[in-house]
């Protein structure tokens, strides 16, 4: 019976301090809590979800639900869940141009993630700007994003295909600085009969397409003698979609269709990601992960030979203002921080908001997010400083060149001194609808550019004129980085 | 019970409520959201429009454009479920041989959810990986722009809508041919009536009135299209493919756009109307015949 007795108190001891050890693991302790984040369909951002949660999980002993929507779905889905106050999310991904839409519903960042060596790592053009509505901060980032320039390093250093451009187009071949090279260089590759086109971009709608319209727009519109006019006049909120600019950037747009892989129309950015993998052709525009996807042998033919640069830019940009074309001595670089890079945010309505905000925090660390931007196919890109300057962590997937160009092109596209800003107002999905629809007809030869930014144009005075022209210009002013107007 | 006894009303009346709660309530609300100007995203305070929204849409190019669309979509798609769904059923109630297994397999589509068969559709159709332009690369045909050309993807989605509904059609024209009288076709064969003759003389108009409620009903279903031209071209290229449910979800559910879209419903609703009211009194000679 002492036996018995003696055996029961020293199993019930292990007992307890087993459980009290596992107690101390969890920090802060969340055993017990689940948390729900809404976010598009894998595996881009959703895995890099799942990656912060393994991460969190280990940590606090809580758990993380990745519900995954198609991109398409996204915003609805998260709209309808955030205007009916239901507490089905924890947590929302996003992108910032729909900040505005949410921040009535949104929680402000704890003061506490607002400092620090982790908050002063963040890029300034993400930490001030992107997460930035009204002054205060409702959202992380948790993904940079900047389109930069991809090329086929193994053709541009072909010292056959550079005697022959050289021929046909009388200057080098190699990475372009302007679009008109950029062109140039996709029909020099285009070369169908050898499985090989000039250049992939996203075309469908629905697909990303518009972001990589805006990103040749960019280099005519985003005038630095008048800031913050590439889609709206900042004085008086016309829109300026169909101003000269805008419509060099959709004639050219629509160039690079015609110098794509067939059926290149139905391209959204997953397809021009295959395309650059698979060898299909020479260069591309679009977001980080084509060089990560790119560099990675598993999933790539030409991991080894993959370029990266600045997107292309021009010496004459339109002045939206004066209404003339303003002539640079030089050609000024066109980055452009398309879509801005995703972001997540605690709704009002959450029941665990605080055990929400430390999953945030995990998440965005420079640990867990420099290990994400490394792994191919998480979609998240470089935002913070310490994942452009750690070379050691980019050696695991690129060679040295590959990760001097890479780093290079993301650094010095979000620091670039004319690096435009995305849109962002409230009402976004409004005032892109007409763009994706439009651009379409303008794609399949239904209408000209003009017509089609014309009825752009239209469409966003008359969106304007419905949400108040003073607050959606107050909104834009704060978006584009302006003062307030008096 | 007696006619008027007054018990009756304990017994209507929680019915009538429960009615009125659930269907003619959520209706006049919809009605008078149709007059407002009301949005969600981003958040205005509803405004009295009266007809603004009504008269805004009428005016609007991409309305007129999506019941064309949608028209065009249900008008071929059923006319062709139609005459096909008339040729198969025809075909098994003449007792052809391995008849039970051709039922089975004719009913399949029917049974598949229009997302799941709109999915396989895309990827039949997808311009690069699909089978279809396979083939025809193989054969060293062009590729063919089936979803990322306006008119070819009309066919697809009508292909599709054939390829799923004509099986609904071969079920109820064949229950029908399976009620039809013999002995009248053992009369018309004693006066040498040939099968054509019998068709046109006999089966054809004797089928009316099933036939008119068939095609009337998957008019009618045609109009509602939404998951197989959602999943397959999103309305695309441009709005070449958007349909009037499209067009509805486009700004209820991503502009958050209520008002508009109440009255976009309601006009919906009266275009329904007219049509089915107009189908109807164009058979009703011919069906009265027959009474």
């Amino acid at each position: 019976m002492l036996r018995r007795t003696l055996l029961m108190l020293a199993t019930s001891l292990v007992t307890v301090y087993a459980v009290g050890d596992a107690k101390a693991a969890c920090s802060p302790d969340y055993s017990g809590v689940t948390l729900t984040v809404a976010t598009q369909t894998g595996p881009y951002i959703a895995s890099a979800l799942k990656l912060g949660a393994d991460e969190w999980s280990k940590k606090t002993c809580g758990k993380v639900n990745v519900v995954e929507f198609p991109w398409s779905e996204l915003y609805p889905k998260i709209a309808t869940s955030l205007t009916s106050g239901d507490a089905t999310f924890d947590m929302v991904s996003f992108a910032p141009a729909w900040l505005p839409d949410f921040v009535p519903y949104l929680t402000e960042m704890p003061k506490d993630m607002q400092s620090g060596k982790d908050w002063d790592d963040i890029e300034p053009a993400y930490r001030e700007r992107l997460m930035v509505w009204d002054g205060k901060i409702y959202s992380q980032s948790m993904d940079g994003d900047v389109h930069t320039y991809t090329y086929r390093k193994d053709l541009f250093d072909d010292p056959k295909e550079k005697d022959a451009f050289k021929a046909k187009y009388g200057y080098d071949l190699a990475p372009p600085k302007t679009w008109k090279q950029y062109l140039d260089i996709a029909e020099f590759f285009q070369r169908p009969d050898k499985g090989l086109w000039g250049t992939a971009e996203a075309f469908r709608r629905g697909g990303q397409q518009f972001w990589f319209f805006f990103s040749h727009a960019a280099a005519y519109t985003n005038n630095p003698n008048y800031p913050g006019a590439m889609f709206f006049d900042p004085e008086t909120m016309d829109a300026q979609i169909n101003n000269p600019g805008w419509v060099k950037g959709l004639e050219e747009y629509i160039r690079a269709s015609k110098l794509g892989p067939p059926n290149a129309l139905n391209f959204s950015f997953g397809e021009v990601n295959a395309a650059v993998a698979g060898g299909q052709v020479a260069e591309s525009i679009g977001w980080g992960d084509t060089g990560v996807i790119a560099a990675d042998p598993k999933q790539s033919k030409i991991s080894g030979k993959v370029g990266s640069a600045v997107l292309p830019g021009s010496d004459e940009i339109w002045n939206a203002k004066t209404k003339k074309w303003d002539k640079f001595p030089e050609v000024l670089p066109g980055p452009f921080m398309a879509f801005g890079g995703w972001q997540i945010a605690v709704p009002k309505a959450g029941k665990n908001q605080q055990a929400a905000w430390d999953f945030v925090k995990t998440l965005t660390s420079p640990e867990v997010s420099g290990q994400a931007a490394i792994t191919g196919g998480t979609g998240v890109n470089p935002y913070r400083k310490s994942h452009t300057a750690n070379l050691e962590l980019w050696s695991k997937i690129f060679t040295p060149q590959e990760a001097k160009e890479y780093l290079g092109a993301q650094a010095d596209s979000i620091n670039g001194k004319n690096v435009a800003l995305d849109m962002r107002l409230p009402g976004y999905f409004s005032y892109t609808e007409v763009v994706e629809i439009e651009l379409g007809k303008a794609l399949a030869g239904q209408t000209t550019p003009q017509a089609a930014l014309d009825a752009m144009a239209k469409e966003w005075n008359r969106l304007t004129d419905e949400f108040g022209r003073d607050k959606q210009l107050a909104a834009y002013r704060a978006a584009m980085g302006l003062p307030p107007k008096k | 019970m007696m006619r008027n006894d007054p018990i009756k009303h304990v017994f209507i009346w929680p019915a009538v409520l429960v009615v009125l709660a659930i269907s003619i309530f959520p209706l006049i609300y919809s009605l008078t959201t149709s007059f407002l100007s009301y949005r969600l995203i981003p958040p205005m305070p509803p405004r009295v429009v009266w007809l603004g929204n009504y008269i805004q849409l009428l005016q609007e190019p991409r309305f007129w454009n999506a019941i064309l669309t949608t028209t065009l979509i249900a008008v071929t798609a059923v006319g062709l479920q139609y005459v096909i769904g008339f040729a198969v059923a025809l075909a098994l109630n003449a007792r052809i041989p391995g008849e039970r297994l051709f039922r089975v397999a004719f009913l399949l589509p029917m049974l598949l959810a229009p997302v799941a068969v709109a999915l396989v559709a895309r990827m039949m159709f997808n311009p690069t990986m699909g089978p279809l332009n396979q083939l025809l690369g193989h054969f060293g045909l062009v590729n063919l722009p089936f979803l990322t050309n306006g008119r070819w993807a009309l066919a697809c989605i009508i292909a599709v809508e054939v390829w799923q509904w004509t099986p609904f059609v071969i079920l109820m024209l064949l229950a029908g041919l399976q009620t039809l009288p013999e002995d009248i076709y053992e009369a018309a064969e004693l006066e040498n009536a040939s099968n054509w003759q019998q068709f046109w003389g006999i089966t054809f108009p004797m089928m009316l009135p099933i036939s008119a409620a068939v095609v009337f009903i998957r008019l009618i279903e045609s109009y509602k299209i939404m998951d197989t031209v959602f999943v397959m071209t999103g309305g695309g290229p441009g709005v070449d493919t958007e349909t009037l449910t499209l067009f509805a979800y486009q700004e209820g559910f991503k502009k958050f756009n209520l008002g508009y879209t109440s009255a976009l419903s309601f006009l919906f609703l009266i275009a329904i109307t007219i049509i089915g009211v107009t189908y109807l009194a164009l058979l009703r000679p011919h069906l009265e015949k027959r009474r």
